[in-house]
């Protein structure tokens, strides 16, 4: 029995999928998500899970090192695909399933692979960071949770310990600091992003964890100035400042589509898979350009579920509160700054601004994007409104829970295309 | 006692005591916590096969939750690098040799040295019921009393070594709704 | 009482867990495929056993400064102490070991997940894997006592810890009937120790997978089998436990136990996609502050009545 052959065909039977979305890919996302959750490939929320590496959205040079990261943790049988935009999307996962398939491309792969390997051996010993990805000083630390706390010099305890031995795995320890509890515990520094599971792309996290609350947090942002993708979520209200005829309509159905993108991320983070997938095929619709009549009747049905759920307030109230003037002095607007409390006020808020946007499917009047606002905001001196949305999160972020932050993070949900776009034009007129 | 019984005994027997001593060779503290775990289990194996299932099968089900918990604590707030670290767990080697030694060889002497009674009743079908009749028919008032000390040692404890007092919580006046905490807990209070 | 299990049933009760599962994973792709607006056809419930050929055969994996040993234990632990505890679980008339302190054997199986996640999260040396093993020792903390209390009022209501004495103990109302509060508390309990749905908490997608995160091959087979023989082997326990067992009428007894079986698995199934992730840290004050009185207040009422009979 040819077992290596049906390895390869099972796994390309129904390949699991790890999504990489580079800054500037988000109309690719959409597709590969669209086209994953129609053809039944499950999508991995790490390498280790994962046969097929889909990276997605145009070529960003810092992001390198990340993704070669992603591939070296892929385990065989294995193939890596890049879709620059979302018209290559379906070809690309083609090309994919085939190059799973094959055991020549295999043999090929890792043939490369060993290679690479063995460059990596010959440089200092790398950590393989999970789909918890990195940024791009990536310290060696950070996957490792074992190497404890030890600084020398604790003589109490009387415990017999080689001062000079090994550490597992070639890995430094972690230092100790004052926790929120009043505790000394082991300081953890790990990043979150850019290529996690329902993340915000191209956002990276450094999070410093003390047991498995945030200590501190510290924002990069992994975007090249002006990279090259506009920005899919505000791309009507660029075009309609940009003089281009745009309707309100078109907007509101962009902002709708937006919210429910947000939304979805938001039920994955939350742990709501089912409804998670009916928002994106709502958002899917929506972008697919159906009336507003047809998709009424489930959104409706959606909205209630997800509003009125009472374990999901449950679990998210008092979560990253913002209230309304805080938001305003940092300069948030947007449902946000109009929700003004915690992560259930501000995802009710979206759903509100949905029911509100589908009614207006059909307006024809032109966009005016002084009055209307996007999906995450107002443009206030070109500054685009995920700006203030980032500048928020360090503060929120700090003393919140792990699986809080997340929610946090999604609850806010800022789109760092807007940031390149804003760049850009900067660049343009200066 | 049948020969499975025997062979269980036997084997339960050797390995108990063989993961006794891997707690004190092994490097690395979740390893260690594991071995006294399996050692205990081992345990609780030897005493369902002597014929006190409900004791024996508790003894896995509560040390299972107990070292957990354990390995929690050990691992969280150990000051040197537990868990993976090669570490050693002996304090003062010589003195606890000895007195190990002794101890086991006093335990051992014991065994023979006891004049055992001989069984007087029939043994009874199902010991389950014995075990509940004895702790909790004369000795009643001793398991009440003890089970309220336990849960006042255990809450006492936590209230002292707690770095928040109420008036942290709750306000001056006791009157701050929901309480100031660092992260909403379940019931909102 | 049952009947001590013939030598075939060794083989019997293992093959039927497996089967069961197989069906709740099945289901759980038709459910899914329904929800993304796909087809639902035969092949969409075979789709995801392509897997396990997979996994077989995937390449090991090798992360610096992982406890292997630790590591594959967890991941073995959690599957053979699922199968263990289809031991006590009787099937019509017929059981495998008809133990008099059945009840308690289920749930120190149970109670082995613990130390099964516990490992399986801290083998790798990943941050967010070790993260979601700890979130079961919080989880557990949450519901096990509440579970505790429920499995002892069936117990106290039949006054024997045998699994059987339990089931005919019912005599035709069913205790899922006079001890709502138990059955419901004890179908939580179920959810939380296969951690899947509301109890996905470990395995949570906002930690990339947690304890399911680094793991791959044989190993991750092994773990996740393990989730879905527990939700099985919970829903098998239901049935003597609250269901009056393999009793009903017209047809034979294991037909009884089965048709029950299926019906409490396929409500832990849909019940499980209709609740968003409960966080412990919810949970853990929920659980004592609010289940943990109402259970001991249940376990009273079955007390009482015998206490007066």
């Amino acid at each position: 029995m040819d077992v290596t052959g049906l390895a390869l065909r099972a796994a390309a039977a129904r390949p699991r999928v790890l999504l990489a979305a580079l800054p500037g890919g988000t109309a690719a996302r959409l597709e590969a998500g669209r086209l994953l959750r129609l053809r039944d490939w499950p999508s991995a929320a790490t390498p280790a899970q994962a046969d097929l590496l889909l990276v997605v959205g145009p070529d960003c040079p810092r992001l390198h090192g990340a993704l070669d990261r992603l591939w070296r943790d892929l385990p065989a049988p294995r193939a890596r695909v890049h879709a620059a935009d979302a018209g290559a999307v379906g070809a690309r996962l083609d090309e994919g399933r085939a190059l799973l398939r094959s055991s020549a491309g295999q043999r090929e792969q890792a043939g490369t692979a060993a290679a690479a390997a063995r460059d990596a051996d010959r440089k200092q010993p790398e950590t393989s960071a999970g789909a918890d990805g990195s940024g791009d000083e990536e310290d060696p630390g950070s996957r490792h949770p074992h190497g404890g706390g030890h600084h020398g010099g604790h003589s109490g305890g009387g415990m017999d310990m080689d001062m000079g031995m090994e550490m597992p795995g070639g890995l430094p320890m972690a230092e100790q600091g004052e926790d929120r509890d009043g505790l000394t515990l082991d300081r953890l520094h790990v990043p979150l992003g850019p290529f996690l599971a329902d993340w915000p792309a191209g956002l990276t996290i450094r999070v410093t964890l003390q047991g498995d609350v945030v200590q501190e947090a510290e924002l990069r942002e992994a975007a090249p100035p002006g990279h090259a993708g506009g920005a899919f979520w505000v791309q009507p209200w660029l075009r309609a400042a940009a003089g281009e005829p745009v309707t309100a309509g078109e907007a509101a159905r962009r902002r709708a589509a937006a919210h429910l993108d947000s939304l979805a991320r938001l039920l994955a983070v939350a742990g709501w898979p089912a409804e998670a997938v009916a928002a994106r095929r709502l958002r899917d619709d929506l972008l697919d350009g159906a009336p507003g009549t047809a998709v009424a009747l489930r959104l409706d049905r959606f909205a209630r579920r997800v509003g009125r759920s009472r374990a999901l307030a449950w679990l998210t109230r008092g979560i990253g509160r913002l209230s309304t003037a805080q938001a305003r002095q940092a300069g948030v607007s947007g449902p946000a700054a109009r929700a003004g409390g915690d992560v259930a006020d501000r995802y009710r808020q979206w759903l509100a601004d949905i029911r509100r946007d589908l009614g207006r499917l059909a307006e024809g009047s032109p966009l005016a994007p002084a009055a209307d606002e996007g999906p995450r905001g107002y443009w206030r001196d070109d500054r685009p409104p995920s700006a203030a949305l980032m500048k928020v999160l360090p503060e929120l972020l700090t003393g919140a829970e792990l699986a809080a932050a997340r929610l946090i993070v999604a609850s806010l949900d800022p789109d760092l295309d807007e940031l390149a776009a804003a760049r850009r034009e900067a660049g343009a007129h200066g | 006692m049948s020969t499975t019984d025997l062979v269980l005994l036997g084997v339960l027997g050797v390995l108990a005591p063989a993961c006794g001593v891997l707690v004190f060779t092994l490097d690395s503290m979740a390893r260690v916590t594991f071995a006294l775990l399996a050692s205990l289990c081992c345990v609780g194996g030897v005493v369902t096969v002597l014929g006190l299932p409900y004791l024996g099968v508790v003894i896995v089900l509560m040390m299972v939750m107990e070292m957990l918990i354990m390995a929690v604590f050990m691992i969280a707030y150990m000051m040197n690098p537990a868990g993976l670290m090669p570490m050693s767990m002996l304090h003062n080697k010589g003195g606890s040799l000895v007195v190990s030694a002794v101890v086991f060889a006093a335990l051992v002497a014991g065994i023979f040295a006891v004049p055992w009674p001989g069984r007087t009743g029939v043994r009874p079908k199902d010991t389950t019921f014995q075990a509940g009749t004895a702790l909790m028919g004369d000795q009643m008032l001793t398991m009440v009393t003890l089970g309220f000390v336990l849960l006042a040692t255990m809450v006492g404890a936590t209230v002292l070594a707690t770095h928040r007092g109420r008036y942290d919580r709750f306000g001056d006046d006791l009157d701050q709704r929901p309480a100031k905490d660092p992260a909403g807990a379940g019931v909102g209070r | 009482m049952g009947e001590p299990g013939a030598w075939w049933t060794l083989l019997a009760a293992p093959a039927m867990l497996l089967a069961l599962a197989v069906l709740a994973v099945a289901f759980t792709a038709v459910l899914d495929a329904r929800d993304a607006g796909r087809p639902v056809t035969v092949a969409v419930a075979v789709r995801p056993f392509t897997g396990v050929p997979r996994a077989v055969l995937a390449q090991p994996r090798r992360l610096p400064g992982a406890d292997v040993l630790l590591w594959r234990a967890g991941a073995v632990l959690v599957p053979v102490a699922a199968v263990l505890s289809t031991l006590v679980i009787p099937f019509g008339d017929t059981v495998l070991a008809d133990l008099s302190v059945g009840v308690v054997w289920f749930n120190a199986m149970e109670v082995l997940t613990w130390a099964g996640l516990w490992l399986a999260g801290w083998g790798p040396d990943a941050a967010f894997s070790l993260v979601g093993g700890y979130r079961f020792l919080a989880q557990g903390l949450a519901y096990e006592l509440p579970l505790m209390f429920a499995l002892i009022s069936t117990a106290t209501g039949a006054q024997s810890l045998r699994v059987t004495d339990i089931a005919a103990a019912q005599h035709g109302l069913w205790y899922a009937v006079w001890m709502p509060v138990a059955f419901v508390v004890y179908l939580a309990g179920v959810l939380a120790f296969s951690f899947t749905g509301p109890f996905g908490y470990p395995a949570g997608r906002d930690l990339a997978g947690g304890v399911l995160g680094e793991i791959g091959g044989v190993d991750r087979l092994l773990l996740q089998a393990g989730r879905w023989l527990w939700l099985a082997a919970g829903a098998a326990m239901a049935a003597p436990l609250f269901l009056g067992g393999g009793a009903g009428p017209v047809l034979p007894d294991w037909a009884w136990s089965l048709v029950k079986t299926l019906l409490v698995l396929a409500v832990l199934v849909l019940a499980a996609r209709r609740l968003p992730m409960i966080r412990a840290d919810r949970y853990v004050e929920l659980a004592w502050v609010v289940l943990i009185p109402l259970t001991i207040v249940q376990v009273l009422v079955p007390a009482l009545v015998n206490l007066n009979r």
